[in-house]
């Protein structure tokens, strides 16, 4: 057991570290219109070196998202337009056979993922073969190929987008992938006054131009800072208490989940939570973990690692509503007040 | 705040034990009240205080609550779960941050509501079970029936028993009629005790006037010795111990003598004595006698002296009262023995009347006027019974239809009642005149 002697961030170093990522934020919210929770779950989740899976209709946003956080971060981004055709090597690299002094030889040409951002357009219309290149590269941030294992350059992010409504010719995403992202972002539509205010501020609908906010270093500022924020003991129980009532076979598992869950979250589900919780608290001025930062990214960080049961599909239920029904469910406090007493 | 938290917990934690523990006793106490109201007299005295039961049943919540009691951690994650879950409770109580414990993040963590008690629903079984106990207590103590018989047969067996007691202190008793008259008690009682009527007493009766009876017999037989004593001395003084008379006094003296002895009077005489009695050969020169006279009558005057000990005996003794048969002294209720004055024991028929001591003559008394009758006032009256229902009156009948009653019955009186078979004839033929008529 490693004993936590690590003191509490200064509130200097918090503030700076809060308006660093204010920053980040107010340039997004510039770019994103009306898309205040998509925003502070990204950034949230880039804090704490989370990949991002952004689910949407076309023309919601979601790649010029990407964007706009690469030229405010000074990253740099790459794109990967996933087909069905992408091949392995076409995301990893490969060997090319290179005549170089009149000597041939195998030269290793890196592929796009050898990038700081990776957006991975459509994801789920590459082959499993082509996602499952991603596997190693997300988990380990490395990349194996012909037995050379290379390092990918830090900080590694991948977000991916995919539609949710065009199944044909899409492979959905294994739930080991699925798993390797922090967060799945759902990107609802807009309202008329969203729209209205685009229409009225973009000629083009192209977006304000953007100067980077954050330099490397800022960032990895920032990151330690993140890894800096307290996470209370009795917060740590109850993230796991969630995860593992999560799971059907709890005895603590609510009805909801008890019917229409398969199989719950994984570990690297709390551990996601923990560290998106401590990016919240930064983004928030604090030098703690709370129950309300599990709260507001337990919904992001577990739906999609849930695994449904068919009966769920019938009755309408998803992954959101599932963990909404867990965070009711399961009690903040391991030990609640007194049955004698009642909260105001 | 967190120490006023940390209290409200303890109480909380306190109405969340206790009224579960007050209830379950409660209703204990209920049922040992009510097992008591029915089959304990005797511990209906301390039923009462089955309510201090709930306030003792607190001594081991409270070491309950002691031990489950809220750890620092507990309450300050309750604390800012109440302050809308941000953490910094839980943060300064692990890591102390001056810093961080004056800002107002922590100042406006620390301003939440404390959690409000819920006496209602946390007291709210109790009730019934104080109903429970509250009713229990008011119901009335079931007297079984058996013990009332217990009662009375203890009642008639003590009043035995005193007696047995008494007779014992004045040895009056000997042990085998002593232990008879134990197993007489004991069966009594027993009997008593299973069913208690007019047998009881009467057989309890029956044993006091047989003890009585046994009692008047050694008094008689005292008697008989005083009198059989005082005439073989007569006769002795008077022709000598060869005298016919002396003889035969002699004989009645050793007759009562035994049977003195035989009821047990003589136990306490002395060796001399006994062994006189058993020989049967009184003394006859005169100074040797005048001494078994003494020693008889030291005897029989301590005989006498318990007879008279058992005067409180005689008014629990039904017939037998000793103050009645008096053995000697000048006065008794059957008069004082001078002649002219009453009582069986006045003296001879032929003694001469002795006057001055009579009742006064009725000149002596003074007149005195009555008060003067009245006669009482017809309105002087009061109801004696009042009967249920209103009084039921006799049909009225018109002179034809009394007269048809009358007819249709008149002459049978004489049938209806009752004659001896040789006057029946007679009476038929003196009444049954119409038939005689159509026969001729």
């Amino acid at each position: 057991m490693i004993e936590d002697t690590q003191a509490l961030l200064a509130p200097d170093r918090v503030a700076a570290g809060q308006a660093s990522v204010a920053r980040v934020v107010n340039q997004l919210r510039k770019v994103i219109i009306g898309k205040e929770q998509v925003i502070d779950e990204v950034v949230t989740a880039l804090l704490a070196r989370g990949h991002v899976l952004l689910e949407g209709l076309p023309g919601l946003g979601k790649t010029e998202l990407v964007k706009a956080l690469s030229r405010l971060l000074s990253l740099e981004v790459r794109r990967i337009q996933f087909t069905p055709d992408l091949l392995p090597t076409d995301v990893t690299g490969s060997l090319i056979l290179q005549e170089r002094d009149g000597k041939r030889d195998f030269v290793f040409h890196a592929g796009p993922i050898f990038t700081n951002l990776l957006l991975a357009d459509e994801i789920n219309r590459a082959s499993p073969k082509t996602q499952a290149a991603l596997l190693e590269a997300m988990q380990e941030r490395r990349v194996t190929t012909f037995g050379v294992t290379r390092p990918l350059p830090a900080p590694f992010f991948v977000l991916a987008t995919q539609n949710p409504i065009e199944l044909e010719g899409t492979y959905p995403l294994p739930e080991a992938q699925l798993d390797r992202f922090m967060f799945k972002v759902d990107i609802a539509g807009v309202d008329q006054a969203v729209l209205e205010e685009i229409l009225t501020t973009r000629v083009h609908g192209e977006p304000p131009p953007l100067e980077p906010v954050l330099t490397a270093n800022d960032l990895a500022e920032l990151f330690a800072l993140v890894d800096a924020v307290h996470l209370p003991r009795a917060v740590a129980n109850y993230i796991a208490r969630l995860v593992a009532t999560s799971h059907p076979t709890s005895a603590d598992a609510p009805e909801s989940v008890k019917t229409f869950v398969k199989y719950g979250s994984s570990p690297r589900a709390a551990i996601s939570i923990g560290a998106a919780a401590r990016g919240l608290a930064l983004l928030r001025g604090k030098p703690n973990v709370g129950f309300d930062e599990v709260r507001r990214v337990a919904p992001a960080a577990m739906a999609h690692r849930l695994v449904l049961d068919y009966a769920a599909r019938l009755e309408g239920w998803d992954g959101r509503r599932v963990v909404g029904a867990l965070l009711e469910g399961v009690p903040e406090v391991e030990r609640g007040l007194p049955r004698a007493l009642e909260a105001r | 705040m967190l120490k006023r938290l940390q209290r409200r917990l303890a109480i909380g934690l306190f109405l969340d034990i206790w009224p579960a523990w007050a209830g379950a006793v409660l209703i204990v106490s209920g049922t040992i009240a009510l097992v008591c109201r029915m089959f304990f007299v005797s511990a209906s005295p301390i039923l009462p205080w089955l309510w201090i039961a709930p306030i003792l049943a607190a001594i081991p919540v409270l070491v309950v609550c002691m031990r489950r009691a809220y750890a620092p951690q507990q309450v300050a994650a309750l604390a800012d779960w109440l302050a809308g879950g941000q953490g910094i409770l839980l943060t300064l109580l692990e890591k102390d941050d001056p810093a961080w414990a004056a800002s107002p993040l922590t100042e406006k963590a620390s301003r939440f509501q404390l959690p409000r008690f819920r006496f209602k629903a946390a007291l709210t079984l109790l009730v019934p079970a104080t109903l429970f106990l509250a009713v229990a207590l008011m119901l009335p103590q079931r007297v079984p029936s058996h013990p009332a018989n217990t009662v009375l047969a203890q009642e008639i067996a003590s009043n035995l028993t005193a007696a047995l007691v008494e007779l014992k202190k004045q040895e009056l008793i000997t042990p085998a009629e002593e232990q008879k008259l134990e197993e007489e008690i004991e069966r009594i009682q027993k009997s008593a005790e299973k069913r208690v009527d007019n047998s009881s007493w009467e057989a309890a009766d029956a044993l006091k006037e047989k003890v009585a009876a046994g009692l008047a017999e050694k008094q008689e037989a005292v008697k008989w010795a005083q009198d059989s004593l005082a005439r073989y001395a007569a006769a002795v003084q008077a022709g000598g111990p060869a005298d016919p008379r002396a003889k035969a006094s002699a004989a009645e003296l050793t007759a009562a003598l035994e049977k003195l002895a035989q009821s047990g009077m003589m136990a306490g005489a002395s060796p001399e004595l006994k062994a006189l009695l058993k020989s049967g050969k009184f003394p006859t020169d005169l100074a040797a006698l005048q001494q078994l006279a003494m020693s008889i009558s030291d005897q029989l005057g301590e005989a006498n002296g318990k007879f008279a000990g058992l005067g409180k005996l005689g008014r629990e003794f039904g017939r037998f009262n000793p103050s009645e048969f008096p053995l000697d002294g000048p006065s008794g209720p059957d008069g004082d023995g001078v002649p002219g004055r009453g009582g069986v024991n006045r003296g001879r028929a032929d003694a001469d009347l002795t006057w001055g001591q009579e009742t006064a003559r009725l000149d002596k008394f003074k007149s005195r006027p009555l008060p003067p009758g009245a006669p009482r006032s017809p309105d002087d009256w009061a109801p004696v019974v009042v009967l249920p229902g209103s009084p039921q009156e006799a049909a009225v009948l018109s002179a034809q239809a009394a007269a048809r009653q009358y007819a249709a019955g008149a002459g049978q009186s004489a049938w209806r009642r009752s004659l001896a078979p040789r006057h029946q004839s007679a009476v038929k033929k003196y009444f049954d005149k119409d038939k005689k008529d159509k026969d001729k």
